[in-house]
């Protein structure tokens, strides 16, 4: 599934002169498959671009289409459709369950779609150095262990893109690389895209095209 | 997992005291609908007339002996009782303009003959149904209904000449007759018999043909004047009918006053709780569903990021739907255990102090329960559509 911004200009940015290549104002596909690098400094619009392309906000002007679908005439039916099985998401400040533990917020997730076993669940933790967190609450872990915790939620579904805004920005070196093995591995496996957002780092990642703010 | 992330680890103080609000507007609402409707009930069947019922004449006075007031009720006044807001009918006792006596015609019973007086009321007024409650000429008996009275007297004659008294069984079993007629000298006998009692009226009853088909035989041609009338007051008025009465100068048999001044009084003093009952629950109902509107707000931020996670907000309005369902169902369960629990000691306060109130069950108790179960559920799901569908 393509997804296609057709001069798309958010309403907060209008006022914000943009490059002749940002992908604000500017006819841009994002191809089915692809590796997209979304780089771009604070404040140039990365989280309102997924916010925007994900459909979490209306403000704005030209059209964005999910293959031949324009997202503005999606139902509540068609977004949990496509939120459950087609583009999954990890959020800057991460969208944790504070209250619940690791556990609970992979279990929620995953009973969506039953992709996982909670062995599996707990397997994917451990790839990445945190399965004894399981029991507890995502609101005592630290940032970079919650942003292992959230990157696990958004493979716990089927995806034909991924889009990740800043999701190793709390994470050293190593911890980012076991991040990226593991969304790269699940990625290929579902001969899905993504969309990665960064403030210039590209974190070592190959990419198919860098999109510009 | 859903319910924890909604509903655990909330402060439960407020839908605790939404809901022991709840339980007492639900307990008193099902209660007052109890009482109300068997207050109101009290009474029926067991007179011929309905409880609201009163038959009233003009009190006589000197200046009644005198000739110079009447003791009989004219067109006008009837109509002017018929017009009052609190009076549903008015309607005139028929007697008879004709002689009438009364014998046993029974070889098991000694003769017995006495001048009878004999009146008829509109069948609408009749509070039982009594079988066969008709005559037309060239049937084998006229059914009436007997004073209590006149078992009495009639059981203190069989004392009195050594003969078994009788029940009231035995006095529907014996065959009677009327002897009709008038002073030319005509005159017909007419078979009767016995078919029921009442204390509420001090003549024999019998049906309107027959007063009819006497009156037009036998009549001795004088205009017929109305001594009395019947005056059903409305439910839960009887207050102002008694006002009436005092007012206009009738007066009444003392017992059917007693009634329906008791059921006024008792039936207002439940309609007033049954008001408050009913402010209570509206005001209970409100209260818990302001609960679920703060709950929504408190879960704003996880009820946002379930939607985004791929959670249909359908999934979450049925989840806040169904929660405050129960928390309605566990209220009207607790609201009907206090309404069975008082019923039991109500009706045994009521049986100890002599008042033989219908102790069955009312259906109206349950369908208002429901009809407060369907409103609640109602608003609890259209309030938690508009909020999820405030954080989509």
């Amino acid at each position: 599934m393509d997804i296609t911004l057709d001069h798309i200009m958010p309403t907060p940015l209008k006022s914000i002169e943009h490059d002749s290549d940002s992908i604000w104002g500017n006819h841009v596909k994002l191809e089915d498959g692809k590796r997209i690098l979304l780089n771009a400094s604070s404040g140039k619009g990365k989280t309102t671009f997924l916010t925007t392309a994900y459909g979490l906000r209306k403000d704005y002007t030209g059209e964005i289409r999910y293959g031949d679908e324009n997202i503005t005439d999606f139902t509540p039916d068609r977004w949990t459709e496509i939120r459950m099985n087609e583009v999954s998401v990890v959020f800057q400040d991460l969208q944790l369950f504070q209250k619940l533990s690791v556990g609970e917020n992979l279990l929620l997730k995953n009973s969506l779609t039953d992709i996982y076993t909670e062995s599996e669940l707990k397997a994917l933790l451990g790839e990445l150095e945190i399965e004894h967190k399981w029991d507890q609450k995502c609101g005592l872990l630290s940032m970079g262990q919650q942003q292992r915790v959230a990157i696990i939620r958004a493979l716990a579904q089927p995806y034909t893109w991924l889009i990740m805004d800043e999701p190793y920005s709390h994470l050293d070196v190593d911890n980012a690389k076991r991040c990226m093995n593991l969304i790269h591995e699940r990625t290929i496996a579902q001969n899905a895209g993504f969309v990665l957002t960064t403030l210039g780092d590209s974190h070592g990642y190959k990419y198919d095209q860098e999109l510009k703010l | 997992m859903l319910n924890k992330l909604l509903f655990k680890n909330q402060d439960k103080k407020q839908l605790v005291i939404a809901m022991i609000g709840a339980f007492l507007g639900i307990a008193f609402l099902i209660i007052s609908i109890h009482y109300l409707i068997k207050v109101n009930q009290f009474g029926e069947g067991a007179e011929i007339l309905g409880p609201n019922t009163v038959i009233v004449q003009k009190k006589v006075s000197n200046s009644n002996t005198l000739g110079l007031s009447r003791t009989d009720f004219s067109e006008s006044e009837i109509q002017k009782i018929k017009d009052k807001k609190y009076v549903a009918d008015v309607k005139p006792v028929i007697s008879n303009n004709f002689k009438v006596s009364f014998e046993t015609s029974d070889p098991l019973v000694p003769r017995f003959r006495t001048d009878v007086f004999i009146q008829t009321v509109d069948p609408e007024f009749l509070d039982v149904k009594i079988p066969n409650w008709s005559w037309k000429e060239g049937d084998e008996y006229v059914p009436i209904i007997m004073p209590r009275d006149f078992v009495v007297m009639l059981n203190t004659f069989m004392s009195a000449t050594d003969i078994k008294q009788i029940s009231d069984d035995g006095v529907m079993s014996i065959k009677c007759k009327f002897m009709i007629s008038n002073d030319k000298r005509e005159k017909e006998y007419v078979d009767c018999r016995v078919v029921g009692f009442t204390n509420e009226v001090s003549a024999m009853l019998v049906p309107q043909n027959f007063m009819e088909y006497g009156n037009s035989r036998y009549s001795d041609g004088t205009a017929q004047k109305i001594t009395q009338i019947m005056i059903q007051g409305k439910e839960g008025k009887f207050g102002e009918v008694e006002q009436l009465l005092n007012a206009r100068g009738l007066e009444s048999k003392n017992s059917q006053v007693v009634v329906g001044r008791l059921k006024s009084i008792v039936g207002t003093l439940v309609f007033i709780v049954l008001c408050i009952s009913v402010i209570a629950v509206f005001v209970s109902g409100l209260v818990l569903i302001q609960f679920m509107q703060l709950l929504m707000t408190r879960n704003a931020v996880e009820v946002r990021t379930l939607m985004r996670i791929g959670y249909h907000p359908k999934i979450i309005i049925k989840k806040f739907f169904f929660y405050f369902l129960k928390v309605f169902g566990v209220v009207a369960i607790l609201g009907s255990i206090a309404f069975f629990i008082t019923k039991y000691f109500l009706d045994e306060t009521f049986i100890s102090g002599g008042i033989y109130i219908d102790t069955a069950l009312s259906i109206w108790s349950f369908v208002a329960l429901l009809a407060a179960y369907l409103i609640f559920s109602l608003a609890s799901y259209f309030s938690a559509k508009k909020g999820i569908f405030n954080e989509y």
